[in-house]
């Protein structure tokens, strides 16, 4: 037996940590590295290691220049100028220049390429360059959110001459200017990285990172925990009790900038009444669900959009008060028992059955009998975003990631009265005030007054319920103890070059 | 066996072209807009247009099918809708790893189960038999991920043994092939004590020992080799049941195989990618069915093809 272990100890030296490479597990294997496509998170945060863009949303939810230096606003907001840092190269030599921009961006929204993403730059009518480092973006609209949109990881800075020369191989070996560079895509098993030693900015302290593809939470801690990794994300509730017994991990908590909501249909009965409406934010305990049912993984919402946004601001809570609840229901002249139907994912969101469940239970006190209903995800996708005559969801929670880090991207779509389904805005929300107020804040491009649009144009929305408001998500991530600097970014993506070993 | 053969590879093609027809229509046919996943959450209806005309989804099933068929023919099994890779690219990177999971996991069976039932079927009814068939009934009745999420935290959260999850060494290959094969393991046994006792009671065994054979002679070369004929059978099928069903092993040990890209494509409706890695897998039943035929000729003389 004694043998026989000895040979297993031998057996395992391989799969110890190599020396000066952080390891991150990831949920799944990306899809692609060309950015514009690079639709999930694990693509994303790879790609964000190797290309970089020209703002940058920073984890606090500031807009900064980042391959940009600097940018103007002109014509009423019609013109971007846009100035670029000198002396950058892309890892193949190719420069960083005017042209470079030019090519990317017109990529980005080219048919042929169909990115996912394309709408971000929907605005866009033409890009000029100005000198070897200035381009000129005229817009189509005056649009203010461009800055936080050209943060997006799709849109990306890639190497126009890589593109050119690999053609389809280029999402399999990608060159950007960033402070990694590509080294090796096993696929399924890792994505390996290489400090980029001519990186314009600071050097990243860690050589190497390895991302590799673990489906499994509980795998994936189980890589923390033995030191096959150095970070596990998405960690599952049931494990962290476990974790945190742990010395050598630590648990981080790190907002995220999706929430998930419960819209009404405000068109037809019972919620075209506004009290109704109210009246189911009153009967719902929040707190309860968040502890209960969430493990504490979450933020109770207390506005439209999440926290790390730019232009979030508190705009309000609903307090748990079952008989406040059933006084709005009998002003509203609705006579209980309400029987009503609430739609609701499975394993989309996290616990998001579980949450309908709760909340079916919570409004059966105040006399609302909610029968739930759940889809496949295609199917509850189509169900939901149906135009209101064919429309016959009441009540149905969904999710909202706010990409761009921007309230344009976390309201307009959502609230504003021309996104009707087959748009977004699925709760058919309709509040002239509102509509003015998102409006303008789309062409205004000083961002204090932007904040104070939002702010104004959320408290309506917050008092008139179109939905039922629930949480924000959290990211938990297992990090070792001997890593400090890795970022958890509220855009769900993993950031690696802070970081360093202790 | 050549005129055999042939006529195999005949009947297999009706077969075969079922299943390209019924996957065509299970995917197509499941509610819900393939453009929109395809998209993500946040496209315009510019971008879900253009992603439409890409895959051909604008166009009526009748239509989609011939095209589908037609670049079927030319070995074109299309791209993937979210990579968008050449669909033959990526089962070729993902299909040998769970080929290799398969192998190690049936070889698992075949070397444990076998000799576990045989030992059980010489000693009916003694403390051997009993703790092999318990074992067996835990085998079968254990839930793979139950048992793969306990074999990571005992021997490499625990003891250290073998690595956590991923592919790389030798040592890699070992929880996972033994989660995937248990239940083949336990049926095995099973099917091995339980044909080989039936075996051992027939008139020929009699006379065999009646004639003053060594025992060992008895077992090994006269009892055993009919035995073993329908477990050869269930080997067969219980690979090629452990190849399409490898994908929940294959998700707690993080192990890159079809499972992975399967899961991943059907969720996101990447039709191309669906569709090839069924027919792969339905072709690879086949070749299996065919393979296991083969054997019993050289196992049973009997048995003759012409």
């Amino acid at each position: 037996m004694r043998r026989f272990l000895a040979i297993l100890g031998v057996l395992a030296l391989p799969w110890t940590l190599a020396q000066g490479r952080l390891v991150v597990a990831q949920g799944t294997d990306p899809i692609t590295l060309d950015a514009p496509l690079a639709q999930d998170s694990p693509s994303a945060t790879v790609v964000t290691h190797i290309s970089e863009t020209l703002f940058e949303l920073t984890p606090e939810g500031r807009i900064v220049p980042h391959l940009a230096e600097g940018h103007s606003f002109a014509d009423g907001g019609r013109t971007l100028t846009i100035r670029l840092r000198r002396g950058i190269t892309f890892h193949d030599g190719t420069p960083f220049n005017a042209e470079a921009v030019k090519f990317n961006l017109e990529r980005f929204v080219s048919r042929e390429l169909a990115s996912p993403f394309a709408f971000l730059l929907s605005e866009l009518e033409r890009v000029e360059v100005v000198d070897s480092h200035t381009v000129r973006l005229r817009l189509k609209n005056p649009f203010a959110p461009i800055l936080a949109h050209l943060t997006h990881s799709s849109t990306a800075m890639q190497s126009p001459t890589a593109i050119g020369r690999l053609g389809a191989q280029y999402r399999d070996n990608p060159v950007g200017t960033g402070p990694y560079r590509f080294q090796a895509w096993q696929k399924g098993q890792y994505v390996d990285l290489v400090r980029n030693e001519n990186y314009w900015g600071q050097k990243p302290a860690i050589p190497q990172v390895r991302f590799v593809p673990v489906p499994e939470g509980t795998t994936r801690v189980a890589l923390v925990e033995t030191g096959q990794a150095h970070v596990a994300v998405r960690i599952p509730p049931q494990d962290i009790p476990r974790l945190q017994a742990n010395r050598a991990v630590q648990v981080v908590r790190s907002p995220s900038l999706r929430t998930i909501y419960i819209y009404f249909n405000t068109q037809r009965p019972p919620f075209n009444d506004a009290r109704v409406r109210q009246a189911m934010n009153h009967a719902v305990n929040r707190e309860e669900i968040l502890q209960f049912v969430l493990g504490g993984i979450g933020r109770v919402s207390d506005a439209p959009i999440a926290p790390g946004i730019f232009g979030y601001a508190p705009v309000g809570q609903y307090e748990f008060n079952p008989g406040r609840a059933q006084e709005l229901l009998r002003q509203a002249g609705v006579s209980t028992p309400l029987r009503i139907t609430l739609h609701c994912p499975t394993g989309r969101y996290f616990q998001d059955i579980q949450v309908c469940e709760a909340i079916q239970g919570q409004l059966r006190r105040v006399g609302v009998e909610a029968t739930i209903r759940t889809l496949e995800w295609g199917a509850y996708l189509q169900e939901t975003q149906r135009p209101l005559q064919e429309n016959r969801i009441q009540m149905a929670m969904l999710g909202w990631g706010a990409v761009t880090g921007d309230a344009d991207y976390g309201l307009y779509p959502l609230f504003h009265s021309s996104q009707w389904a087959p748009g977004f805005n699925r709760a058919f929300y309709r509040n002239p005030e509102v509509d003015r107020l998102l409006a303008q804040a789309r062409i205004s491009t000083l961002p204090q007054g932007r904040q104070s649009l939002y702010r104004e144009a959320m408290t309506r929305i917050w008092q008139d319920a179109p939905w039922l408001f629930l949480h924000s998500e959290l990211q938990v991530t297992a990090i070792r103890q001997e890593v400090q600097g890795f970022i958890v970014h509220p855009t769900e993506r993993y950031l690696a070059y802070q970081a360093s070993f202790r | 066996m050549t005129a055999y053969l042939l006529r195999r590879a005949l009947i297999a093609l009706p077969t075969l072209f079922g299943v390209v027809v019924l996957v065509f229509l299970m995917v197509r046919l499941a509610p819900g807009d393939p453009a929109v996943l395809l998209a993500g959450e946040f496209a315009t209806p510019e971008t879900l247009e253009a992603i439409r005309a890409r895959y051909g989804l604008d166009r009526s099933l009748p239509e989609q099918f011939l095209i589908y068929l037609g670049a079927l023919l030319r070995g074109d099994l299309g791209e993937s809708a979210r990579s968008r890779r050449p669909v033959l690219e990526e089962l070729k990177t993902y299909f040998p790893n769970t080929l290799e999971l398969a192998s190690a996991a049936i070889l698992v069976a075949v070397l444990t189960g076998i000799p576990l039932g045989i030992l059980a079927a010489l000693r009916p009814g003694s403390g051997l038999d009993l703790s092999v068939m318990v074992l067996a009934l835990l085998g079968v009745s254990m839930p793979v991920f139950w048992f793969g999420l306990l074999a990571i935290l005992i021997f490499s959260v625990e003891l250290g043994w073998f690595p956590v999850a991923g592919k790389g060494t030798l040592a890699h290959l070992v929880l996972p092939a033994i989660t995937l094969g248990i239940n083949a393991t336990a049926l095995l046994a099973r099917m091995t004590r339980g044909t080989l006792l039936e075996v051992l009671s027939q008139d020929y065994i009699r006379t065999a020992r009646a004639k003053g054979l060594a025992e060992r002679v008895v077992v090994f070369k006269h009892a055993l080799r009919n035995a073993l004929i329908p477990v050869v059978t269930v080997v067969g099928l219980e690979f090629g049941t452990l190849l399409a069903g490898a994908v929940i092993t294959e998700t707690i040990f993080a192990w890159p195989g079809l499972g992975q890209l399967l899961v991943g494509s059907i969720l996101a409706r990447d039709y191309p990618v669906v569709q090839g890695a069924v027919l792969l897998v339905a072709i690879t039943f086949v070749l299996i069915n065919l393979l296991v035929d083969l054997l019993y000729a050289t196992i049973d003389p009997r048995v003759r093809y012409d």
